[in-house]
């Protein structure tokens, strides 16, 4: 099989080996799921290799079936792609490990693989139908985690991301639609073919095909308004549903803007990067704003990850070479980040049952490592420079101070002040603040050596990306060349 | 008054009367009988055309709605009958869920 | 490429505190903690030669600028880092690596026994790692780094006490404070990065005397913004005193000798660009002068011993400020290192008095006619003190006198905010020396607490911090020329080249005037005669005049806190708002409201399809004679 194709089937069929391997037993469900994640992350870091080699500029290209209405298989990878694959695949095992020790039937592993393989498939596909397809294909694992497995309103929670992102997700196969019947009415020809429909003529149209697709993106970014879903749908679902969900699905909108809306409409994107800049300075205030009011960990972070996500959007929006690497870093960084994040939250609730701010204190003593691996999250999270987020937010910034008025990189750095705002009061909060009466405190032991392997992993990187990031720059900033401005 | 206009004007009426009952009335029989006199009024109307043309495959149709008349009454007594039989009562208006 | 070599000494800056803090964490820390120190006093000794050997190469003219490595690049764009040891950052390296390391000693004996000893000292070397990379910083990127992780190293260091509520409130508020003026540093960096597409120091030098002047009245402006934040500068100094919360090695080194004195730093770095707007020096110069004197006027009202020290700190970095502000780069350096011994000796004494007492910090209330029951801590005392009144011939009255003459040839309302800062500093600290070791009065209880010498360990490091504050001056003629080495004759390089540059600012330290020196010698005799007249002539005087309005004004900064604290409180009923009322409540709730009309328009429908037949056959009456009607016509 075509290596391409391989990266996508590989954890689906590990999905089905999972739910037949659950008949002998849950054990062997796990066990199942352990290999075939370790399985899928050795492709994908095999599959890295060689664009590694030719400097990340390489793009492999398959596929070429054509079905009716022009609909074909088409699989391309470049750098960008590769890496985004390469984050799914990590962040898989990294759930599987943290997931180890719950008492979860064969499905619940059958999930995260399915969902890994959709986002693959995402991030692989170059037929614009193929990628609607895998597109929502990756809603269907994600409803059953948060509905199934989730904390207490599961149902509502999942209902609800269902129904906001199957919503944009229409409008943006509306968008599809118009662009492929443009391109018939000018050509005479069906084509669902990335390559093939840029440059179509869509005349007075334009401006709404462009706002169809922004707005089944803007719904998984989360644009602001657009993201009323993720609160609700982190806090309910179970820990390592939230880093899938935050890690890799919040990043197929931004991906899907950089492969498909603005190669497709450059001329449109140049005179919407005011707007989309303006939305992203929004995202970074008013997620801040939001999180500093939250009593709720996960819905703390879950606001936290919106204004991450509009430091994505400026490097997106800014049209500058530094800008995008940024922004493509910035999505690998807050997988990681706001994965080992929500990843603690899940420990600490696995442990105590609860997940208030309120409801811990003095954890810095009886849960040392904890409390390090936690400070250590929260401050790439806020930006402190040597660590990760600083990079990304920093690239995509100077990104959009380059292109754009200095008022938006002001929003942007105001972002960046108010993170601090909301991130160290919580901290002081769980770890440092006395344990008051109702506290679970006494219930929370320390990291085991499995949590702290994982976490180990996790702080390493983002160490690395922090320190170094030259190499991680160089090689994701030649796939978005084609995107400056 | 023409034989044409008269037989319209029964056949007219004995619909209007059918349907009426169809709609009006609760009892499932007496929607039943509203059902056949629609189809009998058709049926005038049918007869009176294949009179004046002299055309068999009028007549040949009065032969099926004849017949689609007499199977309809078979299949519909022997449903209400059913539905009698298994205490739903004939009142349509009482019979708003299937049960069972 | 480069053709100056990096000596093997800057590595060891990095390298050893690097393995230091490796070995403390890894191995001493789950292992041995209550000897986690002994790598660390080692890497200070490694430092503590490297700087002072770095600082004789740039004395004999070979300073250096060189890149080390690339950061992060694009395409036609990038960020490398690299190391800059010339005069200034040679001079103020010096004098933190010794200070530093005779505060490391001091914190060794200060903090046995606490439960926290191996998490503090990790804490206070990356501190000290930190600063040693913003001191060599090349470029404003790396600067930004090592700034904004001295910033993390001080919050963890005010808070080390984290059981206590004031600790945690004090380390949140220095934190937000300082990231608050880190807006004003990272927006900078932004703009210049963005129009003047580069961030070395020596780069911009070059293009800002080459005429580029864009945005840079905003980029300076921004920059004096965060050092105003970090120096503790009026409108962002109040963190300062309340970071006292910390333990008293965190406040000697970090807040009094070093960590504050970065923004001076960073201002002494951006100077060439913030000459370049005309009146913003000017603008320094007043927020320099104004801070200096209001906080000389509270630190003389304060009753914790830390807290006066703070409120010294704040005035003598505005004095700093002011030295700037006039154009005289090496006066304010200069002052910079003599300040960071002074001050961190009088702070070690005062965590000698408080650790007598067995506590964290210690009220004039609680002592009282030490002197003769602590000898060595009131000998260092009285030396920094003089040094601080800027008593001759002490460093201190040479650098003092420096500013003063650099106002007094400004003259003006300059001159008259110099002199009397420097009565007023005479006057606090005379007033806390004679509170402290001097004449117990009956408001005091210091002699009930019978207090005693702590051993040398605590004892030996304000000594020597204190021959430091008075040898420096002998060290003048020698300082000044340190810190000039790098300003002047050396060749101007190439763009591009990893070659040393001119810093622009007036080379020499003022030339000694009769006329300053007397004026700043009778303010501070008057301010001296002030203190003894209040404390030892009127004792009671301190005790009496409390209790009034005037007491709560100045408690409160002049109302500044209470204004700063109820700005934070709007902050955060704004964050109250958007997230709860505004996200939840309205967003949510109307797009919730848009589910409920939904269920409510399919209860609605559903109604036509309630299971009765009659109605069923009304409708297909009535869709059926539509029909009818619209195919007959």
């Amino acid at each position: 099989m075509s290596p391409l194709t391989t990266l996508w089937v590989l954890p689906l069929a590990g999905a089905g080996a999972c739910l037949l391997a659950g008949r002998l037993g849950r054990g062997a469900a796990r066990l199942c799921a352990l290999a075939a994640a370790a399985s899928f992350l050795a492709a994908a870091l095999l599959a890295l290799l060689p664009c590694l080699a030719a400097g990340g500029a390489a793009v492999f290209a398959e596929g070429g079936r054509t079905w009716a209405f022009g609909i074909s298989y088409r699989l391309a990878a470049d750098g960008l792609s590769l890496s985004l694959i390469a984050l799914t695949a990590f962040l898989t095992l990294v759930c599987v490990a943290a997931s180890w020790t719950l008492d979860v039937s064969a499905g619940y592993w059958a999930c995260f693989l399915a969902l890994a393989s959709a986002a693959t498939g995402v991030f692989l596909a170059r037929d614009l139908f193929l990628f609607y397809v895998f597109w929502e294909a990756t809603l269907v694992p994600m409803f059953f985690l948060i509905g199934l497995w989730g904390s207490e309103n599961r149902r509502r929670a999942a209902v609800k991301f269902f129904l906001f992102t199957f919503a944009g997700s229409l409008l943006m196969l509306l968008a599809l639609l118009a662009l492929v019947t443009a391109r018939h009415a000018a050509s005479g020809e069906w084509t669902w073919d990335l390559e093939s429909l840029k440059g179509t003529p869509l005349g007075p149209a334009a401006p709404w095909v462009f706002l169809g697709l922004l707005l089944g993106f803007g719904v998984k970014i989360p644009i602001v308004p657009l993201h009323s879903w993720l609160a609700d749908a982190h806090t309910e679902a179970p820990a390592a549903g939230s880093v899938m969900l935050a890690g890799v699905m919040l990043k197929m909108g931004l991906y899907g803007l950089l492969r498909v809306s603005f190669p497709l409409m450059p001329g449109l994107t140049a005179a919407w990067a005011p707007t989309l800049a303006a939305l992203a300075a929004v995202n970074a205030i008013y997620g801040a704003l939001c999180a500093m009011a939250q009593a709720d960990l996960k819905r703390l972070i879950a606001y936290s990850s919106i204004a991450h996500m509009g430091f994505c959007l400026f490097g997106a929006a800014s049209g500058t070479s530094q800008g995008l690497a940024g922004s493509a870093l910035q999505m690998i960084n807050h997988g990681l980040t706001t994965g080992a994040l929500f990843l603690l939250v899940g420990f600490l609730y696995q442990r105590a049952h609860r997940r208030g701010l309120s409801d811990f204190g003095e954890l810095a003593v009886r849960a040392p490592w904890l409390s390090f691996f936690f400070g250590f999250a929260t401050l790439a999270s806020i930006g402190l420079p040597g660590l990760n987020g600083f990079v990304g937010e920093f690239l995509c910034l100077a990104g959009i101070a380059r292109s754009a008025p200095p008022v938006f990189a002001a929003a942007g750095v105001l972002g960046v002040t108010l993170s601090a705002a909301y991130a160290l009061p919580a901290y002081q909060a769980v770890f440092w603040a006395p344990a008051g009466p109702g506290s679970a405190s006494a219930f929370v032991a320390d990291l085991d050596a499995r949590e702290k392997a994982i976490l180990w992993l996790l702080c390493g990187l983002m160490l690395w990306i922090g320190l170094a990031p030259a190499g991680w720059v160089a090689f994701l900033e030649p796939s978005l060349r084609g995107l400056v401005r | 008054m023409t034989i044409s206009s008269a037989v319209w004007t029964i056949a007219g009426t004995l619909f209007a009367l059918g349907l009426a009952m169809l709609v009006l009335r609760r009892g499932l029989l007496a929607m039943f009988l509203g059902v056949e006199l629609m189809l009998a009024a058709a049926n005038l109307a049918v007869v009176r055309q294949a009179g004046l043309r002299a055309d068999a495959q009028a007549q040949a149709a009065v032969a099926l709605i004849l017949a689609v008349a007499a199977a309809e009454a078979v299949v519909g007594l022997s449903l209400i009958l059913r539905a009698f039989r298994a205490g739903r009562g004939l009142d349509a208006g009482a019979m708003s869920e299937l049960r069972g | 490429m480069s053709h100056v070599a990096v000596p093997l000494e800057a590595w060891l800056l990095f390298a050893a505190p690097v393995a230091a803090l490796l070995i403390g964490f890894f191995l001493m820390r789950p292992l041995a903690p209550e000897k986690t120190h002994w790598p660390i006093l080692l890497s200070c000794a490694v430092v503590t030669a490297a700087s002072l050997s770095l600082a004789g190469q740039v004395l004999a003219g070979r300073s250096f600028d060189v890149n080390v490595w690339r950061w992060a690049a694009v395409e036609g764009w990038g960020v490398d880092f690299g190391l800059r040891v010339d005069g200034p950052g040679a001079a103020v390296l010096a004098m933190v690596a010794v200070v530093g390391s005779l505060i490391h000693l001091y914190a060794a004996g200060y903090m046995k026994g606490d439960p926290g000893f191996s998490r503090f000292f990790l804490v206070f070397h990356l501190f000290f790692l930190a600063m040693i990379g913003l001191l060599t910083a090349n470029n404003y990127v790396q600067l930004y780094l090592f700034w904004e992780l001295v910033g993390l190293a001080s919050y963890l260091l005010v808070g080390h006490w984290f059981h206590k509520a004031s600790a945690r409130r004090a380390a949140l508020q220095a934190f937000l404070v300082n990231r608050v003026g880190d807006f004003g540093f990272l927006l900078a960096l932004l703009l210049l990065l963005a129009r003047y597409k580069v961030a070395r120091f020596h780069l911009l030098y070059l293009l800002v005397a080459a005429g580029r002047h864009e945005m840079l009245p905003v980029i300076a402006g921004l920059l004096i913004w965060a050092a105003c934040a970090k120096s503790a500068q009026w409108p962002l100094y109040f963190w300062l005193p309340d970071a006292m919360e910390g333990p008293t090695p965190t406040s000697a080194l970090m807040h009094a000798a070093t960590m504050v004195t970065a923004g001076v730093f960073l201002l002494v770095r951006s100077w060439p660009l913030i000459a370049a707007v005309p009146g913003l020096p000017v603008v320094v110069a007043w927020i320099g002068a104004f801070t200096a004197l209001a906080a000389a006027l509270i630190a003389g009202t304060r009753k914790d011993l830390k807290r006066i020290l703070a409120y010294s700190t704040v005035s003598h970095l505005g004095l700093m400020m002011l030295a700037l502000g006039l154009g005289r780069v090496g006066a304010a350096i200069f002052h910079l290192v003599v300040h960071g011994f002074f001050k961190a000796a009088l702070f070690l004494c005062a965590g000698n008095v408080a650790h007598a007492l067995r506590q964290p910090t210690a009220s004039v209330d609680e002592v009282g006619g030490w002197g003769r029951a602590m000898p060595l801590t009131y000998a260092s005392f009285v030396v920094a003190a003089l040094s601080l009144a800027g008593v001759w011939p002490l460093a201190g009255f040479f650098s003092k006198d420096a500013i003063v003459d650099a106002a007094w040839e400004r003259g003006g309302l300059l001159a008259a905010a110099a002199l009397l800062v420097c009565a007023g500093s005479a006057f606090y600290i005379f007033r806390m020396l004679l509170l402290t070791f001097h004449g117990a009065r009956p408001e005091q209880k210091g002699l009930a607490a019978h207090p005693h010498e702590a051993g040398p360990g605590l004892a030996a490091p304000p000594l020597f911090l204190a021959l430091g504050a008075a040898a420096a001056g002998a060290l003048g003629p020698t300082g000044s020329r340190l810190v000039f080495s790098g300003l002047r004759g050396l060749p101007v390089g190439r763009l591009g080249g990893d070659l040393v540059l001119n810093l622009p600012g007036d080379p020499a330290l003022p030339a000694f005037s009769w006329t300053t020196a007397l004026l700043s010698a009778a303010f501070a005799a008057a301010g001296a005669a002030a203190a003894y007249r209040l404390t030892m002539a009127d004792p009671g005087w301190d005790w009496r005049w409390r209790g009034g309005r005037a007491e709560a004004v100045l408690a409160s900064d002049f109302g500044w806190t209470t204004l700063m604290a109820r700005l934070a409180a709007a902050v955060a009923a704004l964050a109250g708002f958007v997230g709860r009322v505004l996200d939840r409540a309205w967003w949510d709730g109307l797009l919730e409201s848009g589910a409920a009309a939904a269920r409510g328009a399919g209860g609605l429908a559903a109604r036509a399809a309630d299971g009765r037949l009659n109605d069923y056959l009304w409708w297909m009456t009535a869709g059926a004679a539509v029909l009818l009607a619209g195919a007959l016509r």
